[in-house]
């Protein structure tokens, strides 16, 4: 009798945690995935119990459906169908269990095509945004508030163990959550090149303007060069505005911020911001700056830098820094750079010390035509930074088409062959421009906000870049998302494109800066600016 | 006399429509065109309510009526636009025309068939190169530094100094010439192509006549080429005129911030309004703004084609 009812008990518990499982296996978890020896065991368990869903056992986890299809529109981010997306694609739905539908306009037209979207009527479930459409679009009701749910998951726990929770902070908008980054947003670091420091003899790196001004002069003289250093654009139109000149501008802000005390103002007018164009002026009338950085895009600058006509570059930090030391090796030049932490000066808005601007990292946003937002924003974008097999899916794409652990020789045809040992994790040959490899799939595993188990990164990322973004990280500070207004949005196009002509042609030494501001205010740019101010003050 | 007839000819709807039914076949090949036109050219023409309309392309349409064109013509950045797009296209018109005109009389005054050919389809090429190639090829040319051609031979011949090269198109006083010369180098080739026409189409034997009288090379020109050329001048210059205020891309692409000022026309102010706010754009202004580009155009167009009447016999640019 005692074992009938043994037996009765453990095909009952047997049954049990078959369900158990059949629920684990829809959310992601480990039976699927398979996804080779960096992605072993640990990781299925921390996969699973994430996104499990109903072994949280809350009783709002058991009010949460799972969806079964879900449509998301990205841009080039995501991977390409010319670099594998099927794949992606087949894999993601493997993991999460949901069908998925990728709608990828044209990276370059994204923007142009979401608007579209938009106004058509049809919105797809979840979308990519950056920060500009963020405010818009949110304020215009057209996402959902993700806050609540943000704010009860166990996503923020995993992010506030690794410094990711301030990213999506920084992220709210009048106290809602429109969308949730994968990463932080990155920024800008100043690079120098060691030969030019060399040359001037300068063996101490500056800590403060007037030390930087003093090395970039110093280093112009060494080196007998037209100018020293290049930007694209003077002031950029797009937050963060100022991040590829942050040495000149330092404390300057040229948008709209708020204040510690929670008023807010246009940083345009105030007299750092003077200073600051009074900065770009000298530097250019002294030749230090090149003053087609008025013209110049990032690829003109680029290729100074490579060809070495420049010998500052500032520019985004990690996966760049080695860029820019392959492509000067390429061209046969030094390419040891020396990555500056940010002078004592350059305090931007919300920073209490010296700091680079992070900038608002484009966000997943569910839009509320989404059925089920509770359920996308835990099956889809919790599980994305699940810390196990989706958040690697995510981070490096699909074994065999974007990694592998395969004993193998890449560019076996070349002067630089790779050669690769059973079981050593390496990514693979770029399917869309082969001869370089993949580094990151969307997420990038230097800026991401939730650990990964496993994370192969020190073997895939290389030293230069890793360092850079590891300086740029212990020294920057989060940008903010200013909320959207009719008036913000009725005038800013006007005031922006005027800010910028501004800025350049004081910085060219066309006008002065108080010639600058009294054509500002003359031809009525300073009341849009009130308008503007006064309709976000009200809000 | 000759209008009379034609008011007498005029056809009745039943003529008509007989007409229309004996020459079938032509309409029913003249019908993709027709269906083309309407959803390609008059269907977007309903957008125009938008600009009467504050509208962000989220909710629906808030109606303003005027209040977008209000704003527009309260704004200096608009005037300045408007004021820049006309300068510079008649300004552009003018020059273009001119040198086309004397290049071609230049080229027909070349003996050698085998020279004219080859210098022609050299100073054609030009005109097929995209905007942005033709963009970055001067912004090179003219850089101030002294990798620049232009400001490198400025400072060999002593001009200016080396510290204070011209960065012609990032300075309000140089941008406009160099936008000049970048068009001229461009399109006068193209602009030949009419002209050269024209100048095959003289009779040779007024040439020969000129000649009997004694009238040398200078003579047969100013007497015989220039009032042949001129009927044709004054059409590529009207039909040219309806379109100034089309002008978009070799502005955008050579303008950049400290140049606005000049170089900020109507096209480019609408794409500023758009991807400049930071956010979504009222697109019920930039459609008014749109709209009153359209409005002078028309205008223009009706004027020239009144224009067109008088120096063409009555015939019309439309």
């Amino acid at each position: 009798m005692k074992k009938k009812v043994l037996s009765l008990l453990m095909a009952a518990i047997m049954v049990a945690s078959l369900a158990g499982c059949g629920n684990d296996s829809n959310s992601g978890g480990g039976s699927n995935n398979g996804g080779g020896s960096n992605n072993g065991g640990g990781t299925n368990n921390e996969s699973g119990s994430n996104n499990g869903g109903a072994e949280n056992g809350g009783s709002d986890a058991a009010e949460i459906v799972k969806p079964e299809k879900i449509t998301i529109m990205v841009d080039g981010t995501v991977f390409t169908q010319e670099n594998g997306r099927d794949a992606f694609e087949a894999k993601l739905e493997e993991l999460l269990g949901i069908e998925i539908e990728i709608i990828q306009p044209d990276h370059t037209g994204y923007y142009d095509v979401v608007g579209q979207t938009i106004a058509g009527g049809d919105w797809p479930d979840v979308v990519i945004l950056s920060s500009n459409y963020l405010s818009s679009y949110g304020s215009e009701g057209v996402l959902w508030d993700m806050s609540a749910a943000w704010e009860a998951s166990d996503l923020k726990a995993r992010q506030e163990a690794y410094n990711g929770a301030s990213v999506v902070e920084s992220m709210y908008i009048d106290g809602a959550l429109y969308g949730m980054p994968a990463t932080h947003g990155n920024g800008c670091v100043t690079y120098v090149k060691q030969a030019w420091l060399d040359a001037a003899g300068i063996t101490t790196l500056p800590t403060n303007f007037d030390e930087y001004y003093d090395m970039l002069l110093k280093v112009k003289e060494a080196k007998g060069v037209d100018y020293v250093l290049a930007a694209a654009g003077f002031l950029n139109a797009e937050a963060p505005y100022i991040n590829y000149l942050s040495e000149f501008y330092q404390d300057a802000w040229p948008a709209f911020y708020q204040k510690a005390d929670g008023t807010w103002v246009d940083g345009f007018e105030e007299q750092a911001m003077k200073d600051a164009m009074a900065r770009l002026a000298q530097g250019v009338a002294d030749g230090i700056i090149d003053p087609e950085t008025n013209t110049y895009g990032t690829g003109d600058v680029r290729n100074k830098y490579y060809d070495d006509s420049l010998g500052v570059f500032t520019y985004w930090a990690g996966t760049w820094a080695s860029n820019l030391k392959n492509n000067l090796n390429n061209n046969g030049i030094d390419s040891e750079l020396v990555a500056l932490p940010p002078l004592k000066e350059i305090v931007p808005p919300l920073a209490s010390g010296p700091a680079y601007i992070d900038r608002v990292s484009p966000a997943w946003c569910i839009t509320t035509q989404c059925a089920n937002p509770e359920g996308v924003f835990k099956y889809f974008i919790e599980a994305m930074q699940d810390g196990g097999d989706v958040q690697f899916l995510w981070t490096y794409g699909v074994e065999g088409v974007h990694w592998s652990t395969a004993e193998e020789t890449l560019y076996a045809d070349t002067e630089k062959p790779k050669v690769y040992a059973a079981g050593e994790f390496h990514m693979l040959d770029n399917l869309e421009s082969p001869g370089s490899q993949y580094t990151k799939a969307h997420i990038d595993p230097m800026l991401a906000l939730t650990a990964l188990a496993g994370d192969p990164r020190e073997t895939t990322v290389a030293p230069e870049a890793l360092a850079a973004q590891q300086l740029f990280n212990a020294n920057s500070v989060g940008a903010f998302v200013v909320p959207s207004t009719a008036e913000m949005n009725q005038y800013n196009g006007d005031l922006m494109t005027e800010k910028q002509s501004l800025v350049a042609r004081v910085a060219l030494g066309q006008m002065t800066v108080e010639e600058a501001y009294k054509e500002y205010e003359d031809n009525g740019y300073a009341e849009m600016s009130k308008l503007i101010v006064d309709s976000l003050n009200a809000q | 006399m000759g209008e009379k007839k034609i008011k007498k000819a005029k056809p009745s709807a039943k003529k008509t429509l007989a007409r229309m039914y004996k020459y079938k076949g032509f309409y029913v090949m003249f019908l993709p065109v027709l269906v083309f036109a309407i959803i390609f050219f008059y269907a977007p023409m309903f957008g125009i309510r938008y600009a009467f309309t504050n509208y962000n392309g989220i909710k629906a349409p808030d109606i303003v009526w005027f209040e977008n064109f209000k704003r527009m013509f309260s704004m200096k950045n608009f005037w300045g636009a408007f004021w820049n797009t006309i300068q510079i296209s008649v300004i552009k018109l003018l020059l273009t025309t001119a040198f086309a005109v004397i290049v071609s009389i230049l080229l027909n005054e070349i003996a050698s068939l085998l020279f004219k050919k080859v210098v022609q389809t050299i100073i054609y090429l030009p005109h097929f190169m995209s905007w942005v190639v033709t963009a970055s090829i001067f912004s090179l040319i003219l850089s101030p530094s002294s990798s620049g051609l232009v400001n490198s031979f400025l400072v060999k011949f002593g001009i200016v100094d080396s510290g204070s090269m011209i960065y012609f198109l990032g300075s309000t006083k140089w941008w406009r010439p160099a936008y000049y010369v970048i068009n001229l180098w461009k399109e006068t080739g193209w602009q030949t192509v009419i002209f050269m026409a024209t100048l095959a189409g003289i009779n040779t034997d007024l040439y020969e006549a000129a000649a009997i009288d004694g009238a040398g090379r200078w003579g047969k020109m100013r007497y015989i080429t220039f009032p042949q050329l001129a009927n044709t001048i004054l059409t590529v210059i009207i039909l040219n005129l309806a379109k100034v205020m089309n002008l978009f891309e070799s502005a955008f692409v050579l303008q950049n911030d400290a140049t606005l000022s000049v170089s900020n026309v109507l096209e480019t102010y609408i794409y500023y309004q758009s991807f400049n706010s930071g956010g979504i754009p009222n697109y019920g202004y930039t459609t008014a703004v749109g709209l009153f580009k359209s409005m002078v155009g028309m205008v223009l167009v009706l004027v020239c084609n009144q224009w067109s009447k008088k120096v063409r016999d009555g015939r019309g640019i439309v």
